[in-house]
């Protein structure tokens, strides 16, 4: 997919007032939400500031973007922009399971991570408790938390997004 | 982490048990105190041990619960055990299978103490077992995540067994039981020990072979409970309280709340 398909689907969304979109093409699977449109988080709030980092045309300012690809999603580059040569990364990590969201190993301790913390491949970044089983769920990624999407011991379902990594 | 020799009479009821332990009877590692036994799972499970390997400890330091409870486990007086398990390897419904692993290894603990002393325990929701409202047994299962499909999901599952009577801190005298306590007389740890992984090789393969009923009809069986009894809970915060409605086929237990039917999943549920 280029910059012209993805500025397409953003337009698509825009002219005919989508709250939300979801396309998987090519093994790539896109979810462009607008701002306000679901309940609890706006994407636009996990992107907060990076924004230059971020080369979407104007009229996508007002969604968030980025790929989610399963359980365990693969990060997907964003083009590169006119100057930037870096290549930057937005993985989300997915709940696997539907279950309880706890982000401490137990009540007293601290949380595992926070929005700013370096993570490595395999570190652990929260439990989902389901049927007395608790999960622990790994970072797939190198990087860095920018956003945490669900309060300490609320449910959550299946593929709901727990935490946006910006990879390394 | 050093090991110590497996006792003897571990040795022998092993040995006596062999065919039903499944996989549960290849690779047996005892400590006479260790940290945590599921600590020393998982360890291994990273190391890439294979399902079925067995620890054992006569005490631990740092025996622990759900959330962060402690599991008091002097030397002695209990039976600590963790196994290693891959329930995503189902033949059937993968994911019924994890969901229904805590529920199963419920039953199978409870069959295996009562083969061993005749002793018929309870099961409150999800997996602890009871006579009459005090704990005689609890489960700690906890999946290590592992990158990829669900079907990679390997689980560090762990029981601990009040064999005989101990020095409870004060705040759980009142709710803690033992084997000996309740039957008078000495059990023997080491047959408690191999008829509930014999049990629980039993209750496994039925997870494994899509045997979900066996596991329903027997949970159901043993857990009084789970039907028009009084519970309260917290749902992400809020506080809820309602009568039990029985558990569905992935093992959530239902509860009338008013008018409608809540499904609980996780969290404590405590019977009044």
């Amino acid at each position: 997919m280029d910059l012209d398909q993805l500025k397409q689907i953003l337009r698509l969304v825009q002219d005919h007032g989508l709250s939300e979109l979801e396309i998987e093409h090519e093994g790539l699977r896109l979810r462009v939400r607008r701002d306000g449109a679901g309940p609890g988080v706006t994407p636009s709030a996990a992107l907060a500031g990076p924004s230059a980092l971020y080369p979407l045309p104007p009229e996508a300012a007002a969604s968030g973007v980025w790929p989610a690809s399963g359980v365990l999603p693969t990060g997907v580059a964003t083009p590169a922009s006119d100057a930037a040569d870096t290549e930057l990364e937005l993985a989300v990590v997915k709940s696997p399971i539907v279950g309880t969201f706890y982000r401490s190993p137990e009540p007293t301790a601290p949380a595992f991570v926070e929005v700013g913390s370096t993570v490595k491949k395999g570190q652990v970044l929260c439990i989902i408790e389901a049927m007395k089983l608790l999960n622990e769920i790994d970072s797939g990624y190198d990087g860095e938390v920018v956003n945490v999407y669900v309060e300490n011991g609320q449910p959550v379902q299946y593929g709901e997004r727990l935490f946006a990594i910006r990879t390394k | 982490m050093v090991s110590d020799p497996l006792p003897r009479d571990f040795v022998e009821a092993f040995d006596a048990l062999r065919e039903p332990l499944g996989p549960f009877g290849q690779r047996h590692i005892f400590f006479d105190t260790i940290g945590s036994t599921n600590d020393i799972v998982a360890a291994l499970s990273a190391e890439g041990a294979d399902e079925g390997v067995v620890v054992i400890a006569d005490a631990q330091t740092a025996g622990r619960g759900r959330r962060g409870r402690t599991w008091f486990s002097p030397p002695g007086a209990g039976l600590y055990v963790s196994v290693l398990l891959a329930p995503g390897r189902a033949a059937t419904e993968p994911v019924r299978a994890t969901s229904l692993l805590t529920l199963a290894a419920g039953v199978a603990l409870a069959e295996g103490i009562e083969g061993a002393t005749g002793l018929s325990a309870d099961i409150k929701w999800p997996n602890d077992l009871r006579v009459g409202t005090r704990k005689l047994a609890g489960i700690l299962a906890e999946g290590a995540a592992v990158p990829g499909p669900p079907t990679a999901l390997r689980v560090v599952l762990g029981f601990g067994i009040n064999v005989g009577p101990a020095a409870y801190p004060p705040d759980l005298a009142a709710r803690a039981t033992s084997l000996e306590s309740e039957l008078g007389r000495p059990v023997d740890r080491a047959l408690v020990c191999v008829h509930a992984l014999a049990s629980l090789a039993a209750r496994y393969g039925d997870l494994m072979t899509g045997r979900f009923d066996a596991i329903l009809d027997h949970w159901r069986r043993r857990a009084p409970g789970h039907v028009g009894a009084r519970v309260r809970w917290q749902d992400g915060g809020e506080p809820r309280s309602g009568v039990t409605a029985g558990i569905d086929d992935t093992g959530a237990l239902l509860v009338h709340v008013g008018a409608s039917l809540r499904r609980v999943i996780a969290g404590e549920v405590i019977w009044e």
